[in-house]
C-alpha cells in the first residue's frame, strides 16, 4: 500500500511483473488510520508529504497481528520469505538455499541463508537460520545457564559492514535439574535459531557498483548437548557461506542515475510529474520551499566535506 | 552521496525529508494480538478491495511502503 495513483501502480506492476494487489492510498487516509503517517515530513515538503513509516503487518485468518516489522531506517526491509514464514508459523529451508552443515553424532546442524537468492543489497534483511536436529534424549540450553554449562549461541563474525538485528530464539521448555535443584531452559528435537542481518557501509552501497561479486558470511555456533545423565563437551564450530553482492533496483528517475543501482525497465518520470502536480495543486509555494531546503542541505553538506578535506590536508 | 549514522548512502543530503525515518519510541500501528482495521481502497487495476472481505480466511501480509514512483 502506498500513496501512488492507480495508473502508476499499474505501470509498476506490469514492468516488475507483480501479481499481488498493490493498493492506492492516494490521500494517505489508511496510512493515517493506521497511525503510521511519517510526521517528520511536513506539508511544506511538497510531494513527500503523506508517506508512511514503512513496515509490514502479518495477520492470521481472523485478521489479528501475529508479526510486525518496523525499523529505525526506511532502508531496512524484510525479504518476502520472512513474511511468508511469519504467516505460516514455521521456517522453510529449501534445498537450493545457500547453506552449509556441521554438528556431531546425534546433533545435525544445517545453516542456511533465507531471503531472496541470498544476495547482499544495502539494507535488505536476510536471515541466517541455524537449525539443530537432535536425537531423542538430547537437549541444548537456552540462556541463562549456571556456570559450567554452555548456552546455545550463534554469532556472525564478518564481513565488515554486515550488521545484525537481535537473534531470535524459540521458547524453551523447563527441565528440572534434581541435583542443582533449579529449572534449566532447554530445547529438544528440532530448534531454529535466527539471526537477521543486512549489509551497509562499503559492503553494499548505492554510491558504487560492488567491486567483488561475492562476500563470505563467517559465523560461529556454540552449544552443549546433554542427556538426562551426562553432558557432551561444549562445541564451538565455525562456518562460512558465500553470498553474491547485488545492486538495488530502482525506478528510472534521473536522481538515481550514476549510482551503483540497476536501472529497471520502469520509467517513473510521468508518474513523478503527476505526483508533484497532485501535491502542489493546493499550494504551489511548497515545491519552492522544498527546493530551497534541498539546496540549503546540499550546501551545508558540501561545506562540511570541504572542512573535512582541509583538516585532513 | 552522504552516509548516515547507520551506514546507509542515499542520493539526498542528510536532513532531507526523504531520509526521515521512524524515531525511537514512535507509535507503529496495531500491536501483535490486535485486529487490523478494515479499509477499502482501489488496486493497480482499478478494482476496489475491501481488506477483510477480500482476504476471506487467508492469512495476509500488509506492506506499507513509501512509493513505487521514487
Amino acid at each position: 500500500m502506498s500513496y501512488d495513483d492507480t495508473k502508476a501502480l499499474r505501470e509498476f506492476a506490469e514492468a516488475q511483473r507483480i501479481n499481488y494487489p498493490l493498493l492506492s492510498d492516494q490521500d494517505s487516509v489508511v496510512i493515517k488510520q493506521y497511525g503510521i503517517l511519517n510526521t517528520l515530513v511536513s506539508k511544506d515538503d511538497a510531494f513527500i508529504y503523506g508517506i508512511p513509516y514503512p513496515g509490514v503487518f502479518v495477520c492470521d485468518e481472523s485478521g489479528r497481528v501475529v508479526s510486525k516489522f518496523f525499523h529505525d531506517s526506511y532502508k531496512k526491509r524484510e525479504s518476502p520469505e520472512t513474511l511468508i514464514d511469519a504467516a505460516l508459523g514455521h521456517i522453510q529451508i529449501e534445498d537450493d538455499l545457500p547453506q552449509t552443515s556441521g554438528g556431531e553424532s546425534g546433533i545435525a546442524i544445517t545453516a542456511a541463508i533465507r531471503g531472496g537468492d541470498g544476495s547482499l543489497r544495502q539494507g535488505i534483511i536476510r536471515q541466517l537460520i541455524v537449525r539443530f536436529r537432535l536425537k531423542d534424549g538430547l537437549h541444548l540450553y537456552g540462556a541463562p545457564v549456571p556456570s559450567g554449562l554452555t548456552a546455545t549461541k550463534v554469532t556472525i563474525l564478518g564481513p565488515n559492514g554486515l550488521h545484525t538485528l537481535p537473534t531470535r530464539y524459540p521458547p524453551t521448555t523447563p527441565l528440572h535439574h534434581k541435583t542443582l535443584g533449579i529449572d534449566l531452559h532447554v530445547w529438544s528435537n528440532e530448534v531454529d535459531i535466527v539471526v537477521p542481518f543486512y549489509p551497509a557501509e562499503d559492503l553494499a552501497t548505492e554510491a558504487e557498483v560492488p567491486l567483488q561479486p561475492f562476500a563470505s558470511i563467517d559465523f560461529e555456533v556454540c552449544y552443549q548437548a546433554c542427556n538426562e545423565d551426562a553432558c557432551l563437551l561444549p562445541q564451538t564450530q565455525r562456518f562460512s557461506i558465500e553470498l553474491p553482492l547485488d545492486v538495488v533496483d530502482v525506478p528510472g528517475l534521473s536522481i538515481h542515475r550514476g549510482h551503483g543501482q540497476r536501472e529497471s525497465d520502469y520509467d517513473s518520470t510521468p508518474a513523478m510529474r503527476r505526483l508533484i502536480w497532485r501535491k502542489i495543486r493546493s499550494n504551489p509555494l511548497r515545491l519552492l520551499k522544498l527546493a530551497w531546503k534541498t539546496s540549503r542541505l546540499k550546501r551545508h553538506a558540501k561545506k562540511h566535506q570541504d572542512k573535512k578535506k582541509t583538516l585532513v590536508e | 552521496m552522504e552516509r548516515d549514522n547507520l551506514g546507509f548512502d542515499a542520493p539526498a543530503p542528510i536532513g532531507h525529508p526523504v531520509r526521515a525515518s521512524m524515531p525511537e519510541g514512535a507509535y507503529s500501528g496495531p500491536a501483535i494480538g490486535e485486529h487490523l482495521p478494515d479499509f477499502e481502497l482501489p488496486d493497480a487495476f482499478g478494482s476496489t478491495i475491501r481488506f477483510h472481505t477480500d482476504r476471506g480466511n487467508s492469512r495476509a501480509a500488509l506492506v506499507f511502503y513509501r512509493s513505487a514512483v521514487w
